[in-house]
C-alpha cells in the first residue's frame, strides 16, 4: 500500500451524506463548472494535479457480479479524489488556509463535517474517512504537476521557435532567442528527486534510482 | 485573541532579540543530565536567574517594567532532556514527532547532506545534549561572570549535570565547552548588523498579537490583509497555549496546559558560511551580469548588503541611489518602515526581487496568489502559518577571506509553535525546493543545499515582454553548511518551576 508515488500523493475520501440533500451539492458542483471563476483558488494552488468531487447515490455502488447481494445503504456518499504534490499535511493545510469557504460549500450537509476551520477537527474528519491507496502508478515520479506543465510549454515553444528561426539572420535569431527565453523564464525549474514526501517513505529516492538504472 | 501576554511568565529570548538591546555578545552552553533529582535541582538554580520577557526601562503604557539587566540567561531542553528530568510519560508522549526525534534524524527533510551531514557536525553533537543555556551580555565581562556562575551550579550539582565540550573554535579548538557568538564590528570598532557575507541581518521579524507597540511594528511584519493593511499574526503561531491562525490552540502542546502554555519550540543551528566560495562566486557571476556587483548580491538576498534596502523597492543601481536619499532623510520610524513595509504586488514576475532570492523564499508575503485577484481567503493564506521568529548572532571571525575552512558563520535560532509546519516547511519546501514558486527544484541561492554533483542554477527574472533574456546563475556552490544543532523546548517560568519541582501532573 502506498498513497505516495514519486512526488505525488493520491487521496481518496468518501463521506456519507443524506440522499435527499445531495441535489444541493450537485448544484454547487455544476455552478463551479459553469463559472470557473469560483475555482480560481483551487486552480492557483500549484501543488494540485486535480481534484474531483462525485456524488454516489445510495443505490449506485457497483457490484462485481449480479450474484453479489445489493447493499442496503442508509446514506448516499460523496467521493473526493485528488492527486497532489507534497505531504498530506501540506496539502490539507494549504486547502484549509486558502479556500476554507469553498471546502465548506462542497462538503455542506456531509454527515459530521466539522467545517474546515479550526484545523484539527477537519484533519481528523478527512483522515477518518480517507481510503488509503492500494496501488498508485506515476508516469513521471520526479515531476510535480508544475514541472509537467512547464515541460509541455517549453517543448511547444522550442518546436515553434525551430520552425520559425531556420532562415533568420544571426542578429534576428539572437533577438528571437532572447524573446524565447523571456517567454519561458518561469519554466526553467530543475527536476531532482528531492524533497521526500514523508520520512516514512523513501519512494522518491528509490524511484529515482530505478529511472537511472 | 490574546491581547495581553503574561510577560513575567515568558522567557525573554522568545519576545526579545537581545541584539537589538545592545547585547552584543552571546554564549551558548549544552549540558547532559546524569541524574534526575540533581538535574532538577540544577534547573531550579538556573530558573532563579532566567530572564523573562518583561519590558525593560520605563514603558509607555504603564506596564510593569524593570531595569535592564547586565546579562540575560535562558534555558531550554531537548526531548531526551525532558526524559532525563523524568517528566511523566503521559506528558512526554504528547510532544510532536519532530521534537521527539531531534534535528539530526530529520536530516532528509532539512537537506542536511554532504558537508552538512550530521557526521560532519561539531563533536558536541555526538553527545547526549539535554539542556541549552544561553547567556547574552553587552560585554564579555558580564558574560563571563554569568558563565562562571553557571559553571558553579554545574559544580554544585555534584555530577548531576555535565557541561558538554566539543564546540569547534576559531583557533583550531575542537573541544570548547561553549559556543560564543558576537555581533561583527566595523573597522573603527563599532557594532554592525552584518553577517560574514556582508548582508545586513535581522530585519523584519514577525509581529504577533500581544507584543508591545504592535501598531508601529506590524507594517510588513505581520500578516497582509485583503485591503493592503497589516495585522499582527495570531499569538499561537509562536507561543503554545494561545489561539493560532487556524483558530485553535496549537496541537503541539503537551498536557498539562501549565507545562506548555507560554512556552515554544526552538531550532538551534550552527551555520557555517563559506566566505571565500561566496566572494569567488559573486565575483565570477558579476562579470556577466549587466548591473553592479552589489546589485547582483542584492538579487541573491532580496536586500542590498549595505543598508538592507529591499530590492523590490530599489531594483537597480540608479533607483538604489534614490532610495538611499529618501532613507537618509527619513526619521527613525520612517526608516524602519522603508525596510519592512513592502509587498511583491508590483513585482509578480520577479523582475525586481527574483523568485529564488532569500527574502522572497522565506516570506513570500502575498505573492503566492500570483496576481490572481482574491484567489485565496486572504493574500497570505499560504504564508501566515509558515513564519518563524529568528534569533541569534554571527560567530567566529574571517581570518583569511580566501579560505572556507575557518570557523565563522551564524548561530541561527528559529522559534515557532510547530517545527514541522513552520521551520521545517520553509527549509524543505521553500529553501531547498521551489514548487510553490513554480521553479521546480531550483534552490534558494544563499541557503540552499547546493551540491556539486547536481550543480544548481537560478533564474533572475526580467520584465516579461521586454524581449530581454533572464539572467542565469550557474554552478552555485554550497555557501552555507550546517555544523550542528537540535530541537529544543523553551518552557515558561511556571513550567520551569514545575519541572524543577518534579510536579508536572498531566492527571
Amino acid at each position: 500500500m502506498s498513497n505516495i508515488a514519486g512526488k505525488a500523493y493520491a487521496m481518496n475520501v468518501i463521506t456519507p451524506i443524506r440522499w435527499y440533500t445531495t441535489w444541493t451539492n450537485k448544484l454547487f458542483f455544476k455552478a463551479a463548472l459553469l463559472i470557473p471563476e469560483t475555482l480560481k483558488g483551487l486552480l492557483t494552488l500549484s501543488l494540485i494535479h486535480y481534484a474531483r468531487w462525485v456524488i454516489i447515490p445510495r443505490d449506485g455502488f457497483p457490484r462485481l457480479d449480479p450474484s453479489q447481494p445489493k447493499e442496503e445503504l442508509h446514506y448516499a456518499y460523496m467521493l473526493f479524489f485528488s492527486n497532489f504534490n507534497g505531504s498530506w499535511d501540506q496539502y490539507v493545510d494549504s486547502f484549509t488556509f486558502a479556500i476554507p469557504s469553498g471546502l465548506d460549500l462542497f462538503w455542506k450537509w456531509n454527515i459530521r463535517y466539522p467545517k474546515s476551520v479550526p484545523l484539527t477537527p477537519f484533519h481528523d474528519y478527512i483522515r477518518h474517512n480517507q481510503i488509503d491507496t492500494a496501488h498508485y502508478y506515476n508516469a513521471y515520479p520526479m515531476a510535480a504537476s508544475n514541472d509537467v506543465k512547464s515541460a509541455q510549454k517549453v517543448k511547444k515553444a522550442l518546436i515553434d521557435f525551430n520552425a520559425k528561426s531556420s532562415d533568420k539572420s544571426a542578429d534576428d535569431f539572437l533577438k528571437d532567442y532572447h524573446m524565447l527565453l523571456n517567454n519561458l523564464q518561469h519554466d526553467f525549474g530543475d527536476m531532482k528527486p528531492t524533497p521526500i514526501v514523508s520520512l516514512s517513505s523513501y519512494e522518491v529516492k528509490k524511484r529515482y534510482e530505478q529511472t537511472k538504472a | 485573541m490574546t491581547t495581553n501576554l503574561d510577560l513575567t511568565d515568558i522567557q525573554g529570548n522568545i519576545i526579545k532579540a537581545y541584539g537589538a538591546y545592545n547585547f552584543q555578545k552571546a554564549r551558548y552552553l549544552f549540558l547532559r543530565i546524569n541524574n534526575g533529582d540533581k538535574g532538577r535541582q540544577f534547573v531550579d538554580a538556573i530558573t532563579a536567574k532566567v530572564t523573562t520577557a518583561i519590558p525593560w526601562g520605563k514603558s509607555e503604557n504603564g506596564d510593569v517594567a524593570v531595569e535592564k539587566p547586565r546579562v540575560t540567561t535562558n534555558i531550554a531542553f531537548t526531548y531526551s532532556g525532558l526524559e532525563a528530568l523524568e517528566l511523566p510519560t503521559a506528558s512526554l508522549r504528547e510532544f510532536p514527532d519532530d521534537f521527539m526525534m531531534g534535528m539530526s534524524k530529520r536530516k532528509d527533510i532539512l537537506g542536511d547532506d554532504g558537508p552538512s551531514d550530521p557526521e560532519n557536525w561539531d563533536k558536541i553533537w555526538k553527545e547526549k545534549v539535554h539542556i541549552w543555556i544561553s547567556i547574552n551580555a553587552p560585554d564579555m565581562d558580564a558574560l563571563i561572570e554569568r558563565y562562571n556562575w553557571v559553571a558553579q551550579q554545574v559544580e554544585a550539582s555534584d555530577g548531576g549535570v555535565t557541561l558538554l565540550t566539543g564546540h569547534r573554535g576559531g583557533d583550531d579548538e575542537e573541544n570548547l565547552p561553549y559556543q560564543d557568538a558576537s555581533v561583527l564590528y566595523d573597522e573603527s570598532g563599532n557594532p554592525t548588523p552584518k553577517e560574514h557575507f556582508g548582508y545586513t541581518d535581522g530585519i523584519g521579524d514577525p509581529v504577533f498579537e500581544g507584543q508591545t507597540n504592535v501598531a508601529a511594528r506590524v507594517l510588513g511584519r505581520g500578516k497582509l490583509m485583503r485591503d493592503g493593511s497589516w495585522a499582527p499574526l495570531a499569538t499561537g503561531e509562536f507561543l503554545l497555549g494561545h489561539v493560532d491562525e487556524a483558530m485553535e490552540y496549537p496541537k503541539t502542546a503537551p498536557s498539562p496546559m501549565l507545562l506548555s502554555r507560554n512556552g515554544t519550540y526552538m531550532v538551534y543551528r550552527k551555520l557555517h558560511e563559506n566566505v571565500a566560495a561566496f566572494n569567488r562566486f559573486l565575483d565570477e557571476q558579476s562579470k556577466s551580469f549587466s548591473g553592479s556587483k552589489e546589485m547582483l548580491a542584492a538579487k541573491f538576498a532580496g536586500r542590498w548588503r549595505d543598508n538592507g534596502a529591499p530590492i523590490v523597492n530599489a531594483p537597480d543601481d540608479a533607483s538604489k541611489d534614490e532610495w538611499d536619499k529618501a532613507f537618509e532623510a527619513a526619521d527613525f520610524a520612517g526608516k524602519k518602515r522603508m525596510l519592512t513595509d513592502f509587498t511583491y504586488n508590483n513585482d509578480l514576475h520577479g523582475a525586481k526581487c527574483p523568485y529564488s532570492a532569500h527574502l522572497r523564499r522565506i516570506n513570500p508575503r502575498g505573492s503566492l496568489e500570483y496576481g490572481v485577484k482574491e484567489a485565496y481567503e486572504t493574500p497570505g493564506a499560504l504564508v501566515n502559518r509558515r513564519r518563524i521568529l529568528r534569533r541569534g548572532l554571527p560567530y567566529g571571525a574571517v581570518k583569511d577571506a580566501a579560505r572556507d575552512d575557518g570557523n565563522h558563520g551564524i548561530i541561527f535560532m528559529a522559534l515557532n509553535a510547530d517545527i514541522q509546519r513552520q521551520f521545517e516547511f520553509v527549509q524543505q519546501q521553500w529553501i531547498n525546493y521551489a514548487n510553490d514558486f513554480k521553479e521546480g527544484n531550483d534552490k534558494e541561492i544563499l541557503l540552499g543545499n547546493h551540491d556539486t554533483k547536481h550543480p544548481s542554477k537560478a533564474v533572475l527574472q526580467v520584465e516579461p515582454g521586454s524581449g530581454k533574456p533572464p539572467h542565469f546563475i550557474n554552478n552555485i556552490p554550497r555557501l552555507v553548511e550546517t555544523r550542528g544543532g537540535d530541537y529544543f523546548f523553551i518552557p515558561s517560568i511556571t513550567a520551569l518551576k514545575l519541572i524543577a519541582a518534579g510536579m508536572v501532573d498531566p492527571t
